[in-house]
C-alpha cells in the first residue's frame, strides 16, 4: 500500500498539457472498464440458474481459456504490477528466480485440479470444506477449521484490493479531493455487484480482461523499460553496471536466501493453489483436459510475463533511477519515491517519449490495469468468501434445512455485507490513520498463503495417500495454525517487552529471513498430522474406496 | 469405438517411467534454480570486478531463465504426454 502511496506522489507533479492528456485518458479509459465489467456481470447473470452449483461453480462448465485467464489472475493480483516490479527494483536480480515457483502451481493446477474436479463433480462438492469434511467426517472442527483458513486468506485480501482501488485512483487524479473516496467506493460497489448477481461465472468473465490486461500490463513495461535504455544492447550495458549487490544473492537488502526462494517456489506455489477461491476454479472447470490446457498456459505464459516483463522493468528501473543506501536501508531514488511505483513511473515518464499520444494511452491503460489487478483478487475472494460462509457455515449448522434459492440468497448477502464492512473499515481509517482493525487486518494478508498452505497435507491425503484420520487433520491444522500465530500481529503485539517473548520474536525474525513461513508450519502440521493419524481412527474403507473411485479418471461422466 | 474403461488400464508402463523421470528432472530444476544450486553461480554481494554475465545478462538472471526452459520442458512434455492420456480418459 505504502507504494501505492508514493504512485499518488508522482501522478501528483505539477500539471502540464501531458499530466491533463493523461488524466483525461485515464478517465476515459478507466470508465469504459468499468461499464464494460458491470456488462459482463449483467451477461453472466443473464446466463444464470437460481442453484449453488451455477452461482457458485458457473455450472461446472468452465472453458480452458476462462479458466486459465481466471487462475492466472487470481493468482497474480495487483503484486504483478506493482509489488514484483518493486521488489526487483530494491532488491536486484535474485528475484529472477522467483518466476521458477508458477511452473510447480501449474503442476498442482492439473495433478491435484483435474484430481478436485473429479471428486466435486462426483459429490457434488462446492467449496475445499465439502470435500474434506466428507471424507474426514467427524464432527463440525475440520469444516470450521478449514473454513476458518479460507476467510484468513480472503477477508485481509478482500480488504486491501479495495483500499487499493482508492489510492490508484487518487493516483490518477490526485487533484480531486474525492477522488479516493469515488475509487474506493466505485471499485467496492462495482466488484459487489458483478460478484452478486452474475456469481462465478461473471467473477470468471471479467477475469478474462483482468487477466488478459496484467500480462500486457506485464509486457509493455518490460518493453518500456528496454526502450527507455536505448535497446537492447544499452539496457544489458546499464544492467551489468548496477551495484554487485544488485546482480548477487541474497539482493540489496538480504531478503532472499536460497533456502527462502527454495520454500518459496515449492511449497508457497502449492498453498496459494489450494487456497478456497482456486479449489472452486477446479470445480468449476468442464473436464480434466481443460485443467490440463489451464495448467500448460498457467506455467509458460505467467513466467515469460515476469521474466521478460517484471524483472526487466525492475533492472531497467534501478539503471533508470538508481537506489541509495541511507542509515543502513535501501531507498527509491527521489523521482520514484516507492519502490513498488517503479512500474508505473517507467511507464508514465518514458511511454510518452516513446509513442506520443499512443504512449500516454497506454500508460492510462496500464494504471487501469493495476485497478483490474485489485478487482482480480476482491472478486475472486469474494466470492469465495461467500460460498465458504454459505455452505460450510449457513447450510451446516445455521440452517441446515435451506433450499438452494435461499442459500444462494444468503451467498448474496455475505457479499453485500463484506463490501460494506470493508468500506467502513476502509473510511474509518482513513477518518484516524491510528486505526487499528484495519491495520491488524491488512497485515495478516502477508500470512495469507501461509494460512492456506495448511491444507496441502489433506488435499495430499484425500488425493493420493488415503492414509490420515479426521483427528489427525484436526491436529495437523491446529499445529500449523498455532505456529503460525507467533508470526501474527496480535503475539507481536502482547510479547513485546517481556524477557521471553522478546527472545521468541527474535527467533521468528530469524524464521521469517530465512523461510517461507507456510513452509516452516507446515513441518509442525505434517508432523502431527502423520503422528496422530497412527494412532486414530480413519475413515472406513468404504469412504476410502470411494474416493479412490471418484479420483480415477472415468470414461462417461 | 469405445475408450478404455480405466486410465489405470490405459496408461502404459512408459508413461509411469516417463512421469518418474519428469518428476526428477524438475526436483532438480527446483534444487538447482531457486534453490542451493544458486551457490554455483552466485558471485557474491561482496563480488568485485566485471559482473559475471552469459550472453550479456547477469549470471544469476541466466541461470533462472535456463532453470524456467527446463522446468516448462517438463510441463509441455507432461501436457503432450501423461497428461494427455489421463485426459483423454476422463470424458
Amino acid at each position: 500500500m505504502m507504494i501505492l502511496d508514493v504512485l499518488a506522489e508522482v501522478a501528483g507533479k505539477p500539471d502540464d498539457a501531458e499530466n491533463a492528456l493523461f488524466k483525461n485518458t485515464a478517465f476515459v479509459v478507466l470508465g469504459a472498464y468499468l461499464v464494460l465489467l458491470l456488462w459482463l456481470g449483467y451477461l453472466g447473470y443473464r446466463k444464470s440458474k437460481n442453484s449453488e452449483e451455477d452461482y457458485y461453480l458457473a455450472g461446472r462448465g468452465q472453458g480452458w481459456i476462462v479458466s486459465s485467464l481466471t487462475i492466472m489472475a487470481t493468482f497474480f493480483s495487483s503484486f504483478a504490477l506493482l509489488g514484483a516490479p518493486g521488489i526487483v527494483y530494491r532488491d536486484g536480480v535474485i528475484f529472477a528466480l522467483f518466476a521458477l515457483n508458477v511452473p510447480v502451481g501449474a503442476l498442482a493446477v492439473f495433478i491435484l485440479g483435474s484430481r478436485i474436479r473429479r471428486v466435486g463433480r462426483a459429490n457434488g462438492y462446492v467449496t475445499p470444506g465439502d470435500m474434506i469434511s466428507d471424507y474426514y467426517g467427524g464432527g463440525a472442527a475440520l469444516r470450521l477449521l478449514v473454513a476458518l483458513i479460507g476467510a484468513l486468506y480472503a477477508i485481509p485480501y478482500v480488504l486491501i484490493q479495495m483500499n487499493a482501488g482508492g489510492v490508484i485512483t487518487k493516483a490518477m487524479f490526485p487533484d480531486n479531493e474525492s477522488a479516493f473516496a469515488i475509487g474506493s467506493g466505485c471499485l467496492a460497489v462495482i466488484t459487489m455487484l458483478y460478484v452478486m448477481v452474475g456469481g462465478m461465472r461473471s467473477v470468471a468473465w471479467t477475469d478474462v480482461i483482468q487477466g488478459s490486461l496484467l500480462i500486457f500490463g506485464m509486457l509493455l513495461a518490460g518493453f518500456a523499460a528496454v526502450a527507455a535504455l536505448g535497446g537492447v544492447g544499452g539496457f544489458l550495458d546499464s544492467v551489468a553496471e548496477l551495484p554487485a549487490k544488485s546482480l548477487s544473492a541474497p539482493g540489496t537488502t538480504g531478503g532472499f536466501p536460497p533456502e527462502k526462494l527454495f520454500t518459496i517456489c515449492a511449497v508457497a506455489s502449492i498453498g496459494s493453489m489450494v487456497q478456497p477461491a482456486q479449489w472452486m476454479r477446479y470445480y468449476s472447470a468442464s473436464s480434466s483436459n481443460t485443467l490440463r490446457r489451464s495448467a500448460l498456459v498457467f506455467g509458460t505464459v505467467l513466467p515469460i510475463c515476469f521474466l521478460f516483463g517484471v524483472m526487466l522493468v525492475g533492472l531497467g528501473g534501478q539503471a533508470l533511477y538508481p537506489t541509495a543506501e541511507e542509515g543502513g536501508k535501501v531507498v527509491a531514488h527521489s523521482d520514484v519515491g516507492s519502490f513498488d511505483s517503479i512500474l508505473i513511473v517507467v511507464l508514465k515518464n518514458h511511454l510518452p517519449d516513446l509513442f506520443g499520444f499512443v504512449g500516454i494511452a497506454l500508460a492510462a491503460l496500464i494504471c487501469v490495469a493495476v485497478m483490474a489487478a485489485s478487482m482480480s483478487t476482491a472478486d475472486s475472494n469474494l466470492h469465495a468468501l461467500s460460498a465458504v460462509f454459505t455452505r460450510d457455515i449457513y447450510a451446516r449448522y445455521l440452517r441446515p434445512k435451506s433450499g438452494e434459492g435461499e442459500r444462494t440468497w444468503v451467498g448474496r448477502t455475505v457479499i453485500v455485507a463484506a463490501t460494506a464492512v470493508a468500506v467502513l473499515l476502509i473510511e474509518l481509517q482513513r477518518a484516524d490513520s491510528s486505526f487499528e482493525p484495519y491495520k491488524l487486518i491488512a497485515s495478516m494478508g502477508f500470512l495469507a498463503i501461509a494460512f492456506s498452505s495448511q491444507l496441502i497435507p489433506l488435499t495430499i491425503d484425500i488425493l493420493f495417500v488415503r492414509r490420515g484420520s479426521s483427528t489427525g487433520a484436526v491436529s495437523g491444522i491446529v499445529a500449523g495454525l498455532f505456529v503460525l500465530f507467533f508470526f501474527t500481529p496480535f503475539f507481536s503485539m502482547n510479547a513485546a517487552g517481556n524477557p521471553t517473548g522478546d527472545q521468541v520474536l527474535e527467533l521468528v525474525a530469524q524464521v521469517r529471513s530465512n523461510i517461507d513461513l507456510g513452509s516452516f508450519a507446515l513441518v509442525a502440521n505434517i508432523v502431527v498430522f502423520v503422528v496422530v493419524s497412527k494412532f486414530t481412527k480413519k475413515p472406513s474403507q468404504e469412504t476410502r474406496d470411494q474416493f479412490a473411485e471418484a479420483i480415477r479418471p472415468k470414461t462417461n461422466d | 469405438m469405445a475408450y478404455p474403461p480405466r486410465m489405470s488400464e490405459a496408461t502404459t508402463n512408459n508413461d509411469r517411467k516417463l512421469a518418474k523421470i519428469l518428476a526428477v528432472i524438475f526436483v532438480v530444476a527446483l534444487v538447482m534454480g531457486p534453490g542451493p544450486g544458486i551457490r554455483l553461480i552466485d558471485p557474491g554481494p561482496d563480488h568485485s570486478g566485471p559482473t559475471p554475465t552469459f550472453l550479456g545478462l547477469p549470471a544469476i538472471y541466466a541461470w533462472g531463465l535456463f532453470w524456467f526452459l527446463v522446468e516448462a520442458a517438463v510441463v509441455i512434455t507432461a501436457y503432450r504426454t501423461i497428461w494427455r492420456s489421463e485426459a483423454e480418459d476422463d470424458r
